[in-house]
């Protein structure tokens, strides 16, 4: 038995099951990032979800160089069982939204014809400056079509990304990322595009840049916002299915 | 339909919360149910269990079928998870960094920039489309847009 195999192998029935580790690691390296965010008074690069991510990548990154195997092989073995079981409650955590979408039925029932034109038309919008933004930056197409579907949840913007010819994985990494930089700039982004005068616009728009992150981030802001942020996660992810094959095709990307 | 918001929310304080285990099981049940109806969507129309869920969950609220006080504390907990129960996916990263590499290291970097504008515009252009439609509802159709 390696070092490797010793810290969480759970394929291996003989050693049966050792998620432990993941687990642990990603509450070590999240714990890390709430105290230095206290600490440094809220400074926005130490957002415990930034914070977690990079220092839990270091240190895989570490243990694999000390274990001389290559750090995809070391995740696998090492992280991933244990980072599964956390990554299946996002599944309970999505649901949970229907709770303060619920909470502010009214709005919703008020402003249900804007909140759908505005997704619709602000995601053909952005659409349109993400590839300019795309091509201007000297990207091929290929990379261009897997950063068109990123607004939608991972589980709807891989496979979309895959039929409008890009690659699935850099699609997915974008929305992480998304969700990881909601997270850590949503309050300068607020201040500076002055967003906050209009709640219903500031919840959408965080539910859709930042998926279910950026809707928890919605619902500290307020009711009204986390509501708008709940419904923006579902319909936005809709209006990527629809929307995203034709504008790509209208592109001539694939 | 605005008296509805208000009973429910008169609602809350009356009841007891209830039993963790029970919102457990109305959690498990509406995913289960969720994940036998997401394979009926096509292949080119994919709607993932968890978006199914969240409709399905909303819909059981709205019906009354459901209460609030019978998940509200659940959810509560769930949502307040959230940002640490992304960090598995940061750190998921880890298994695939080649992505950023393999175009050469230039392309990786624009990659990068590319997300962050992306991430930037669409909370931008989202926000300040709706603050258009407000506009308009409210100069057009003389429709008050006062929430809170």
């Amino acid at each position: 038995m390696t070092w490797v195999t010793f810290l969480g192998n759970a394929t291996d029935p003989k050693i049966g099951g050792i998620a432990f580790f993941g687990i642990f690691l990603s509450l070590v390296v999240f714990l890390i990032g709430q105290w230095l965010f206290k600490i440094s008074n809220g400074f926005f690069l130490f957002q415990p979800l930034f914070v977690g991510m990079v220092l839990g990548i270091f240190i895989l990154w570490l243990l694999s160089k000390w274990f001389g195997v290559a750090l995809p092989t070391f995740y696998t073995a090492a992280y991933k069982p244990g980072g599964d079981i956390l990554f299946w409650f996002l599944n309970p955590a999505t649901i949970a939204f229907a709770v303060p979408l619920y909470r502010r039925n009214d709005v919703f029932k008020k402003f249900w014809l804007e909140i759908i034109l505005s997704l619709v038309v602000g995601m053909v919008i952005s659409l349109f400056a993400i590839y300019y933004i795309s091509k201007g930056l000297g990207l091929n197409n290929d990379v261009i079509s897997s950063m068109l579907p990123q607004a939608a949840t991972t589980a709807i913007a891989m496979p979309i990304s895959g039929a409008i010819g890009g690659t699935p994985a850099v699609t997915a990494m974008a929305c992480i990322l998304n969700a990881v930089l909601i997270y850590a700039l949503a309050d300068i982004l607020i201040k500076v595009f002055r967003l906050n005068s209009d709640p219903v616009g500031a919840g959408l728009g965080l539910g859709t840049a930042g998926h279910t992150v950026g809707s928890a981030k919605a619902v500290q802001l307020g009711s009204v916002q986390g509501a708008m942020a709940s419904i923006a996660v579902v319909v936005i992810s809709i209006v990527v299915d629809v929307v995203v094959p034709p504008f790509a095709h209208m592109m001539g990307l694939f | 339909m605005a008296s509805n918001a208000t009973q429910a929310k008169n609602q809350a304080p009356e009841h007891e919360p209830a039993p963790i285990l029970q919102q457990m099981a109305i959690f498990a049940s509406v995913l289960f149910v969720s994940s036998l109806i997401s394979p009926l969507f096509p292949k080119s129309f994919p709607v993932p269990t968890p978006v199914i869920g969240l409709v399905l969950m909303y819909l059981l609220l709205a019906t009354h079928i459901i209460k609030l006080y019978q998940i509200e504390k659940m959810a509560d907990f769930l949502i307040s998870l959230i940002a640490f129960l992304f960090v598995p996916s940061g750190v998921q990263m880890a298994a695939s960094l080649n992505v950023f590499t393999e175009h050469g290291p230039m392309d990786g970097v624009m990659m990068i920039v590319t997300i962050i504008l992306a991430t930037i515009i669409l909370l931008v252009v989202i926000a300040y489309t709706t603050a258009c439609f407000m506009w308009v509802s409210r100069k057009l159709f003389h429709k008050s847009t006062d929430v809170e």
